[in-house]
């Protein structure tokens, strides 16, 4: 914990026990967490209990255009349709879940409202064990994925090849597998450190503007709420490109004899 | 001002209480875990219940845009063909009607040409007819003066040859006198 010059401000890098459900203990940024997924369960549910009526409204259709948007990314991006509809349920539930528990970091309360010491709102994307937890899913699918596409031993030729016969391709493959490590730490560190960010900037403000924060936060809550979004569609583009390129053939050069890899994407742009 | 770094670093460690990195960092096994396993079963229920529904009623709508789209495509399809066939009557009506109007001239020439014939071989007829009247009129006119010239003929010889003539005389230089005047 922290007391900085603003005695009223506490900055915690961990989220912090609100209270306990038997021997398990609840931290304000699960607690939010699960406003936000009653939210999400309460909209999807409400919106799929409309559609199966075929009735539309207004709300509806903004759900249902959200949804398509982002189901015909993941088809523009992974051209497969059939594998694309099935990562589709993994990445629409977390850019749906990211923005709206990025959402909730912008909420009236924050840091206010507290349970003993601890506030009791914080959003969950602000909790390194949810990002890293979505990260570690996402790492575990896309391996699924281009295990199923390669075969455990042609996935496994992406990270591990025999020295003696490709010395430069074995220290690639080295190369590869921290490049996987990084990647996903950083897909989750991200997340992360924005919403964490995002949340003591609000603080800052509010404190350092004092009554002129009514006119002052808003401005930062509508900037927050579109640095969610961007944050949410990182999230969910990453998961699709990650899984695209993973399954993805390394068949169109001819000089290449072993699988794509999500490193070489970076290359792809010099390659045209 | 607030020193960031320092405050960063103290913020670590503060948090930490140790030199547990993940510690440091609020990482909490059991807590990620559960929230691992929570976030899956997320996914399970909306993959199983939530998406598919919305799925459904994209791809519904997609089907009724495509059948929309054949639609339309069928009834373009119909107006050219319509268009076509409205096409080929009107052209088929301007070649009739060209036909028509083509036979109409065709049978007013030979109406004309009929009627001009007719009219050439009446007044042919007429001609004919008057030129035969005016042959009948010569030749009777032909005989009138025959007759008239036989008698005058008759007469002056009778005159000239008064004292040495006979009848059969008379009639011979007659005869002769008549062929020469028919020469």
């Amino acid at each position: 914990m922290i007391l900085t010059n603003f005695s009223a401000i506490e900055i915690h890098l961990a989220a912090q026990e609100v209270f306990k459900v038997g021997n398990f203990p609840v931290t304000n940024a699960l607690f939010t967490g699960a406003i936000s997924l009653i939210l999400l369960l309460a909209v999807f549910g409400y919106v799929t209990w409309m559609l199966r009526r075929g009735r539309y409204n207004r709300f509806v259709g903004l759900v249902q255009w959200a949804f398509e948007g982002m189901l015909s990314q993941i088809e523009s991006v992974i051209p497969d349709k059939k594998l694309a509809r099935k990562v589709a349920p993994l990445a629409l539930t977390i850019f749906f879940y990211v923005l709206l528990s990025y959402w909730m970091s912008i909420l009236p309360g924050l840091d206010s409202i507290k349970v003993g010491e601890a506030p009791l709102l914080r959003s969950i994307a602000a909790d390194l064990n949810f990002t890293f937890a979505m990260a570690i899913i996402v790492l575990v699918v896309v391996q699924y994925f281009a295990w199923k596409a390669h075969g455990p031993v042609g996935n496994a030729k992406r990270y591990l090849r025999n020295p003696l016969k490709d010395p430069i391709g074995s220290f690639e493959g080295i190369l590869e597998f921290i490049g996987e490590a990084s990647r996903y730490s950083a897909l989750s560190l991200r997340l992360f450190g924005n919403c964490f960010a995002g949340e003591i900037l609000l603080l800052i403000i509010a404190v350092l503007t004092s009554y002129l924060s009514v006119a002052m936060l808003p401005v930062f809550m509508a900037f927050e709420l579109f640095i969610g979004f961007i944050q949410a569609y990182v999230f969910f583009i990453l998961t699709v490109i990650f899984t695209s390129l993973a399954v993805e053939s390394h068949g169109d050069h001819a000089d290449s004899t072993h699988d794509h890899s999500p490193a070489d994407a970076k290359l792809a742009p010099q390659h045209e | 001002m607030i020193n960031m770094t320092g405050q960063l670093y103290y913020l670590a460690s503060a948090e930490a209480g140790s030199d547990n990195l993940f510690a440091a960092l609020g990482i909490d096994w059991q807590m990620l875990i559960f929230q691992m396993i929570a976030f899956v079963v997320l996914v399970l229920l909306l993959g199983k219940f939530v998406f598919p529904v919305f799925v459904k009623a994209i791809d519904d709508r997609q089907a009724k845009l495509d059948e929309a789209g054949k639609a339309a495509e069928n009834a373009e399809k119909k107006a050219e063909e319509a268009e076509a066939t409205i096409q080929a009557t009107l052209k088929k009506a301007r070649t009739e009607a060209a036909d028509i109007v083509n036979t109409a001239k065709n049978e007013a020439t030979q109406m004309i040409e009929k009627a001009e014939s007719q009219a050439k071989t009446r007044s042919e007829r007429i001609v004919a007819e008057a030129q035969e009247d005016i042959q009948k009129d010569v030749l009777a006119a032909r005989k009138t003066l025959e007759k008239d010239t036989i008698s005058l003929v008759k007469k002056a010889a009778g005159l000239a040859v008064a004292g040495i003539a006979d009848d059969k005389l008379d009639t011979e230089l007659v005869k002769k006198s008549v062929e020469g005047a028919k020469r």
